[in-house]
């Protein structure tokens, strides 16, 4: 199944698109550790709201140009005319944990204290926005993963149940989902959120978030799965099934989670950019993850300042294109995913 | 669900949009706001001849030319205009335009200059004063002004059933002031002890209309006057003494003023102050709207952030204006740690008692200060635009503030060797303990909402880390913080802000140790360190003399404890920054306060 996937999705050139920068993206957050020059949470105060460093060639070698600041009422750099540092690629650093576990120290690139490397300039204390994008995606990239993950497996078990049994259990787990979508989702978040905030630190919000966003994400799947195990129901293999003495557990394992599974793939493709945005109107709002955590929603949060207009720190909105390009991408995905299971809705010709 | 999340998030696009339009459709949103204003019921205003009043006071300021109007704006709106009643800056400037004080703070002159007093002399005792009213002044409704009005004011101030923020100003070592009639136009106040600052804080209360409020106030309803609907639907009702009185108030668009036709002030030439024909404040959603606006010329006066300095002064010869530097901002801004003893009714101690030893030992907090990158902050986040804190009081407070004391500037060297000194070590991994073998950890409580704070919290994070401290940093909202650091005093430390006063006699619910705001040990029944008595012992002796520079001097030494103790770390005090149009004169931007305190006696240039 995922084979015949994969090979449907290679034979569209936009699927293959998407799949790459997703795969690209993934990749870069998986690695953060190893690509980011530094911590997120690594400050240069001398160095705030510094432009993106240019990169030059000096005898093949890929040099940083070293700026200086000319103005720090107005954070204006100029580049020091010569003045180089090289780049050294795999060299030994600041120990860290590869994922937590590994004890590593090699880098992709750096270059020599004091200078720094911002590819893409710095934040208002100094902080490189390239590094904190890398580890924001973390945050940003697998809120959506976990959120489906809960949400999927909720509405899997409760509709497929509700479907399958009928009777008084559907009549129940359905009034249950109607409650949950009836509870006004934002001012739930917004209670809870503040509620919560005390008992955990900020980095530990963020899974706090995941699970609040995807509790109260999961019934209109439910829904949707309750009316296709409905109709499974009646179809002659799980009658056969039944008649056969498999029990129910098997049944809807074996019988109902295969046949619902294009469903599900498809769903979840389309809402995870759903958790991306969420997450980043929540943080936007002041709700989500807070420092010293990093996000992409809690950095555009932090560029919603006059100063990053006035003094054009455009660097500061790329989180904003980040996030755009990954919802984009997820969504254009999930629509080559549906073409593929389900072609009676394709929406162009071939 | 997304949906309302975009929905909230609307006004930054509105807000992205304005400031795009900046230099481009500059012109387009004018006339689009000139319409709307247009829309509006602006009529030209007639100014009335009324007799000026026999002690009117003659302005030093040059005179002027009638006509314009001065258009602020604001991010909150009056909740009320009965000054029994507010509790907020922005009810309480509102009710300032209409009502006057028997005295005022000048904040040029930095001295008390007499309001509807035109003067006054103190008894020989120092326990008596007599208030000389100005005579012929009248209400803005035409009734005469008399002693009568004080005395009711201060009856319905000290009345049980009107419970107001004014009573504790103006209880005195336990008593309530004494006031009585002398003659139409005298009154005698009294207090228990002599209270120098006393002329600084009668002038706290704008003076109340008795004819106007004698009803409500025999009926017990005085709270229920003045209230927002009144300035809604009968702003006539609102009579005063002051430069203004309001003209119209619509909630969360804008509050008009006009002049008060019986206004007792004159320029030289014998014309009635205020000069403006209206003056104009709107509500606006929060401060960028409002530097926005004023960026594109379509406010008179703004204050600007330290950081946004640069773009606003852009736009200055496009729209003919000019961002004033005024030096320190008066508030401070401090971190501290919870010194409290004894233990809340679980019996659990306020602060684990290994961390009160830390706490209230002044080696650690100044080695903590020390630790602290406070020059870096300023360099980054403040784009240089403000200084250190090393005292109490603001260096913006030129007259009371010490700037000779001691100081704890980034060192993290003698950080160490404090932290040394007093038994902490460090161990494997960096870590710091303390000399029965506890890591140092402790949690800072923060409030949520303004862009500063997440970031001086980072950098402290990160800098205690390099001392071998770890710092958990949680964002609580205002309200919750207000009730953990005032009423449960569960916390270890918190980051808070004040803003400062003219007089510190303002501040003695911080600096005495019975105060409500002594944050870190607050209402103590005895004070519990000798230096905390030496301070009680400062500020009474300070409010007991009427010599100036003994005052001062009291006041010096009182800053000397607090900064050697640093019961409160100050962090840092940004520089403050006002955007005026060029086109206004008699502009006198003082270090402290309303950049348009003088709104009476500011004109419009024409020429300009």
């Amino acid at each position: 199944m995922i084979r015949h996937l994969f090979k449907e999705i290679a034979r569209r050139p936009l699927g293959v698109v998407c799949l790459t920068i997703l795969g690209i993206l993934y990749l870069c957050t998986i690695f953060s550790q190893f690509l980011a020059p530094y911590l997120p949470t690594d400050q240069d105060l001398n160095n705030a709201y510094h432009p993106p460093t240019r990169i030059l060639m000096v005898e093949w070698r890929p040099h940083v140009q070293v700026y200086e600041q000319v103005d720090p009422s107005a954070a204006r750099y100029e580049p020091v005319e010569g003045a180089t540092v090289p780049v050294s690629f795999f060299s030994s650093g600041a120990q860290y944990r590869l994922w937590g576990i590994i004890p590593a120290d090699i880098r992709l690139f750096q270059v020599e204290e004091p200078h720094r490397i911002y590819l893409l300039g710095s934040d208002g204390t100094g902080r490189d926005v390239f590094s904190r994008l890398l580890y924001g995606a973390q945050v940003s990239l697998s809120i959506g993963f976990i959120g489906i993950c809960i949400t999927m497996t909720l509405g899997f078990i409760v509709g497929g149940v509700a479907g399958y049994f009928g009777g008084r259990v559907d009549f129940a787990a359905m009034r249950l989902v109607e409650f949950i979508i009836a509870v006004p989702s934002l001012y739930l978040l917004i209670a809870l959120r503040g509620a919560l905030a005390e008992y955990f630190e900020p980095e530990q919000m963020y899974l706090v978030i995941v699970i609040i966003l995807s509790l109260i994400g999961w019934a209109g799947a439910a829904r949707i799965i309750r009316g296709m195990a409905l109709s499974l129901r009646q179809r002659p293999f799980v009658l056969a099934a039944e008649v056969m003495g498999q029990s129910s557990f098997r049944i809807l394992f074996k019988h109902f989670l295969p046949n619902l599974a294009s469903y599900l793939l498809v769903a979840a493709t389309l809402s995870i950019p759903a958790y991306i945005l969420a997450e980043a109107a929540l943080s936007f709002l002041g709700l989500g993850i807070q420092e010293p955590g990093t996000s992409w929603g809690l950095m555009l949060q932090q560029a919603q300042e006059l100063k990053v207009f006035t003094l054009n720190l455009w660097w500061l909105l790329l989180p904003g294109a980040a996030i755009f390009i990954t919802v984009i991408t997820f969504n254009v995905l999930g629509d080559v995913l549906r073409d593929i299971v389900d072609p009676r809705q394709q929406m162009v010709k071939r | 669900m997304y949906a309302v999340f975009f929905a909230l998030k609307k006004p930054l696009f509105e807000f992205l949009y304005k400031f795009a339009a900046l230099p481009k459709l500059a012109l387009i949103t004018c006339l689009l706001l000139v319409l709307f204003a247009c829309k509006g019921e602006i009529p030209p205003l007639e100014r009335k001849d009324h007799p000026l009043p026999q002690d009117a006071e003659v302005s030093e300021a040059e005179p002027g030319i009638y006509g314009g109007f001065l258009v602020t704006a604001e991010s909150q709106q009056p909740r009320t205009f009965n000054p029994l009643v507010a509790e907020d800056a922005y009810s309480s400037q509102a009710i300032g335009r209409f009502l006057n004080g028997l005295t005022t703070y000048h904040p040029i002159k930095e001295e008390v200059v007499p309001e509807l007093a035109r003067s006054w002399e103190i008894s020989s005792d120092r326990k008596s004063i007599t208030l000389h009213l100005r005579r012929g002044v009248l209400w803005s409704d035409g009734e005469p002004f008399t002693a009568a009005d004080v005395i009711f004011t201060f009856k319905a101030l000290f009345d049980e059933r009107y419970p107001n923020r004014y009573q504790g100003q103006y209880i005195i070592a336990g008593e309530p002031i004494g006031f009585e009639k002398v003659d139409r136009h005298t009154v005698r106040f009294t207090t228990a002890r002599a209270y120098s600052p006393f002329l600084y804080v009668i002038g706290f209360i704008g003076i109340l209309p008795r004819h106007k409020l004698i009803d409500a106030y025999e009926q017990g309803t005085l709270l229920q006057e003045w209230s927002v609907r009144t300035a809604m639907h009968e702003p006539g009702e609102l009579v005063g003494t002051g430069p203004f009185r309001v003209h119209s108030f619509r909630p969360g668009q804008r509050i008009i003023y006009e002049p008060n036709p019986h206004y007792w002030r004159v320029d030289s030439k014998g014309q009635r102050l205020p000069y403006v024909d209206y003056l104009i404040t709107r509500f606006v959603q929060d401060r960028n709207t409002s530097t926005v606006l004023f960026a594109s010329g379509q406010i008179d006066a703004a204050d600007i952030a330290p950081g946004d300095v640069v773009g606003v002064s852009r736009n200055a010869p496009l729209h003919g204006f000019t961002v004033h530097h005024r030096g320190p901002a008066t508030g401070i801004r401090y971190l501290w740690f919870n010194q409290k003893p004894g233990v809340n009714e679980d019996g659990r101690p306020y602060v684990e008692p290994h961390k009160l030893e830390w706490f209230t030992n002044k080696y650690f907090r100044q080695a903590i200060l020390h630790g602290f990158n406070r020059e870096g902050l300023i360099q980054s986040v403040y784009f240089g635009r403000a200084e250190l804190l090393h005292s109490i009081i603001s260096p913006a407070n030129q007259r009371w503030h010490n700037p000779e004391v001691p100081k704890f500037p980034y060192d993290p060297g003698r950080a160490i060797e404090l932290l040394e000194g007093q038994g902490f070590e460090f161990r494997e991994g960096g870590q710091l303990y303390d000399k029965h073998g506890n890591p140092v950890i402790f949690d800072v409580y923060a409030s949520e909402g303004d862009d500063i704070t997440p970031q001086i919290m980072s950098t402290f994070r990160e800098n205690m880390r390099d001392l071998g401290i770890r710092v958990r940093v949680r964002y609580l909202d205002f309200g919750t913080l207000v009730a953990r650091i005032s009423r449960h005093f569960e916390y270890e430390a918190a980051m808070m802000g004040f803003t400062g006063g003219a007089d510190p006699s303002g501040g003695r619910a911080i600096y005495l140790s019975s105060g409500r705001l002594h944050l870190w040990n607050p209402e103590q029944e005895e004070p519990q360190t000798e230096w905390e008595a030496k301070v009680d012992e400062l500020v009474y002796a300070s409010e007991e003399t009427f010599d100036l520079e003994e005052r001062v001097d009291y006041v010096h030494r009182m800053q000397e404890i607090f900064s050697e103790q640093l019961p409160l770390l100050y962090l840092l005090t940004p520089h403050a920054y006002a955007g005026l149009k060029d086109k206004w004169q008699n502009v006198h931007i003082p270090a402290m306060g309303s950049v348009i305190w003088n709104v009476d006696e500011l004109y419009l240039d024409r020429e300009l």
